[in-house]
């Protein structure tokens, strides 16, 4: 009984006004299981402002949203609907007809039964029949109007109903979050939410009546194309200004790149194509086993005998080298956030922002530094592959037991036996992890890359997109899909078996 | 020989204010909170012979971790003066610390703290690595002391393929390998169940009196700490309550809440043994 007490207690506290109501109304909600039907009569009137005032706001905003709408619906229907539209072009086409039949009468007039006369007079009554129909047409949407009033109204109606009949087991749940929480949770009915909830009512429902009384007014956000056309030109000096100040560091990049891109180009296309088809079986035994080793054989057959062979080496340097800078990048800087929250604090938004952009945005300030070519494309590559190898490796540093690196610290470990013996071996998976992913963004990119003048499989895909070659498209495509597979499963190594 | 002179440590922003409110008198929990601070360690004085086995010992959040932490200065304390065999650690420079802890002083951990990675010799000749010695000397040395805790055999498999016991035998090892002369355990056997840990505070026990090493050994458990160590140390909220042998505590406990931790521990024959006495007075 005492525990009854305590809880009728904070009910008291918890409701402030009305009390013994909802004393009895929880009362009952707790007593059976189930929905037990109970309506509260001042949330079913009040709606949003009711729940609003009880600080209930998981609820408040979906029965805002149905009020509003209900609101949207009969203030369209009162401002008549469709038939509104319909109307106005009945009044158009009648006043049409009606200057059409005056032309021809002074024609018929003038000079009888000529054929000019005789076009206007058919002419004004088809405008006149078409006036009629748009009248029938505003007639009829006017009773349609009607329906939607009544729907709109049977909305408001069914909301109010459902929010009075759930307002009592809502406020019940909120209750016994209430009791947790303790000293922090606020109770009782908040007057200055509720006046808040019923602004807001009072600021929306005339704009919408408003504006199906007059369409013109809400009809478009009054925004000044200058507004956009300025920010853009703002933009367009800045980054003219940008690549004038980086462009002779901008050209060290895109040589040193090239370099790198040479190499890998001359190991993969110069060497005789036996050499390079047994090492990268070699390589796929050696790290992967055999089942991979079978998998590179068929995908190599499947190149060599397509005539994918040259064209998809270019794409594996070209795509191995961004991969590669992405990597010698990724990781120190995985690292750093690993340890560094305030660092990982600015580079997660950057990641995400590299992630989600779509690439033909960040083409162009780089086309803008970079001109068009192979290191546009890889510098492209790498900003859509970098984020998963950094964040793989920041989870696998941050994710290393403090406990561990303690225990190095007590036996005298210094900070660079901790990165490199504690560390990194710890997070290797993750970082692995982080490798193939990185890899894989990096081949998804291959179109894209053609797009600015890398050559190789993504060219092919361009092509087939150009003259809708179908049969090439999806050759070509395998072709790139192939490469990833092997790629991805060679990079994992054994560990997926 | 470990001494510890009114050393303090504490968590928060502003430590040294906080320092200064808690030596005037024992700040109540609301000013903590206000202060947003925790005393993890408030004025702790102890003396450690060489040779001797201190058990700290104290319910969970009594500051024993955090003070077994302070001596080789995993954690560095707020105020005090922390002395192993008269040299102060607190002005060592980081070179002098990680040459202290890599030769002088070895740890065990509750949570094992190996590493998955690495093999169970590698993992016990780590200090060793850390040290720079040399690879066949270090892996003579681990297997050395996996024979010592009762792993012969084992030094080749994975860490994660050994059960919790001996994992924990593998920490001790690693705590041995560079022969220091100051062990540090923190809480070594609490994770481990009732038969194990009884096997293992057997065999520790044995290994101590073989070894002669200082040990400052953290439990919460009674029994434990009255079965190993020459003297314990029980602390509450931070602070030393009372230091002496398991039958000063249970004799001449200093308070209402020795009285009550130390109402039902089992004093085992040993601590009224005169020669295990003297040496703890000595």
């Amino acid at each position: 009984m005492s525990d009854h007490t305590a809880r009728d207690e904070a009910i008291d506290r918890f409701a402030a006004i009305n009390s013994t109501y909802y004393r009895r109304a929880f009362r009952r909600i707790g007593e059976r299981r189930g929905y037990v039907p109970s309506l509260n009569i001042a949330a079913a009137v009040l709606g949003p402002v009711w729940l609003a005032g009880r600080r209930l706001w998981s609820a408040f905003w979906p029965f805002l949203v149905a009020d509003l709408l209900a609101v949207v619906l009969i203030a369209f229907a009162l401002g008549g609907g469709a038939s509104a539209g319909q109307s106005a072009r009945a009044d158009r086409l009648e006043t049409l007809a009606a200057t059409r039949l005056l032309e021809a009468k002074t024609a018929n007039d003038r000079d009888a039964g000529t054929p000019i006369a005789k076009s206007l007079t058919r002419s004004a009554a088809a405008l006149e029949q078409a006036a009629k129909d748009a009248r029938q047409a505003a007639e009829d949407a006017r009773t349609g109007a009607w329906l939607v009033a009544l729907l709109g109204t049977g909305m408001l109606a069914a909301s109010r109903l459902v929010a009075g009949g759930l307002a009592n087991h809502i406020a019940e749940r909120r209750f016994r979050a209430w009791r947790l929480e303790g000293d922090a949770g606020k109770a009782g009915f908040s007057h200055l939410h509720a006046a808040g909830a019923a602004a807001l009512l009072a600021i929306f429902v005339p704009i919408v009546f408003l504006h199906f009384n007059d369409r013109t007014l809400f009809d478009a956000f009054p925004s000044d194309p200058a507004w956009n056309s300025g920010a853009a030109a703002w933009l367009d000096r800045f980054i003219a200004a940008i690549s004038s100040a980086v462009s002779p560091a901008a050209g060290t990049l895109t040589k040193a790149i090239n370099g790198m891109l040479g190499v890998m180009e001359g190991i993969l296309t110069q060497t005789p194509w036996p050499v390079v088809m047994a090492i990268i079986l070699a390589i796929a035994w050696q790290l992967a086993g055999f089942r991979v080793f079978l998998l590179t054989f068929v995908a190599i057959s499947y190149l060599a005998i397509l005539g994918y062979w040259e064209k998809s080496m270019q794409t594996v340097a070209l795509l191995g080298t961004a991969a590669l800078i992405s990597i010698a990048i990724g990781i120190p800087l995985g690292v750093l956030c690993g340890y560094n929250r305030r660092v990982a604090a600015i580079v997660r938004p950057l990641l995400d922002f590299m992630q989600t952009m779509p690439a033909f945005v960040y083409l162009i300030p780089v086309i803008a530094l970079f001109g068009i070519g192979k290191p546009s494309g890889i510098i492209a590559t790498i900003i859509f592959g970098i984020p998963p190898v950094v964040r793989l490796t920041a989870l696998g540093i941050a994710s290393v037991p403090a406990s561990v690196r303690e225990a190095a610290v007590a036996f005298g470990a210094s900070r660079t036996f901790i990165l490199f013996k504690v560390d990194l071996p710890t997070a290797a998976p993750s970082i692995m992890a982080g490798v193939s992913q990185t890899i894989l963004m990096c081949l998804s990119m291959v179109v894209i890359a053609a797009l600015i003048g890398a050559k190789g499989l993504g060219e092919d895909v361009l092509h087939a997109l150009q003259y809708a070659a179908q049969g090439q498209g999806l050759l070509a495509g395998l072709a790139i899909l192939l490469c990833a597979i092997v790629l991805d499963r060679v990079v994992q190594g054994r560990r997926v078996q | 020989m470990i001494e510890l002179e009114d050393v303090w440590k504490i968590f928060g922003t502003d430590e040294q204010a906080v320092l200064a409110e808690a030596r005037r008198s024992v700040p109540d929990d609301a000013v903590l909170k206000r202060l947003r601070a925790v005393i993890g360690v408030g004025g702790a004085s102890l003396s450690v012979e060489k040779g001797e086995l201190v058990c700290l010992m104290g319910l969970s959040g009594s500051g024993k971790s955090t003070l077994v932490r302070l001596i080789n200065r995993l954690l560095e304390p707020s105020a005090g003066k922390v002395r192993i065999d008269g040299g102060d650690i607190l002005s060592l420079g980081p070179r002098a610390l990680r040459e202290l802890r890599s030769r002088r002083i070895g740890m065990v951990f509750q949570s094992h703290a190996l590493l998955a990675h690495l093999s169970v010799r590698d993992n016990v000749a780590l200090p060793l690595e850390i040290r720079g010695v040399a690879r066949t000397r270090r892996e003579d040395r681990a297997d050395e002391l996996l024979v010592r805790v009762g792993l012969d055999g084992l030094g080749d498999r994975r860490v994660a393929a050994l059960s919790g016991g001996m994992q924990q035998r593998v920490g001790l090892a690693r705590a041995l390998a560079a022969d220091p002369d100051i062990l540090l355990m923190d809480e070594p056997f609490s994770a481990l169940d009732p038969l194990i840990r009884h096997d293992l505070q057997t065999q520790f026990m044995a290994l101590s009196r073989d070894l002669g090493k200082t040990t400052v050994f953290v439990t919460h458990d009674v029994d434990e700490a009255f079965r190993i160590a020459d003297r314990v140390v029980l602390m509450r909220a931070g602070r030393i309550v009372q230091t002496g042998t398991a039958a000063d505590l249970v004799a001449q406990p200093a308070d209402d809440y020795v009285r009550r931790f130390v109402q039902n521990a089992r004093l085992p024959a040993r601590a009224q043994d005169p020669i295990v006495k003297a040496r703890a007075i000595a």
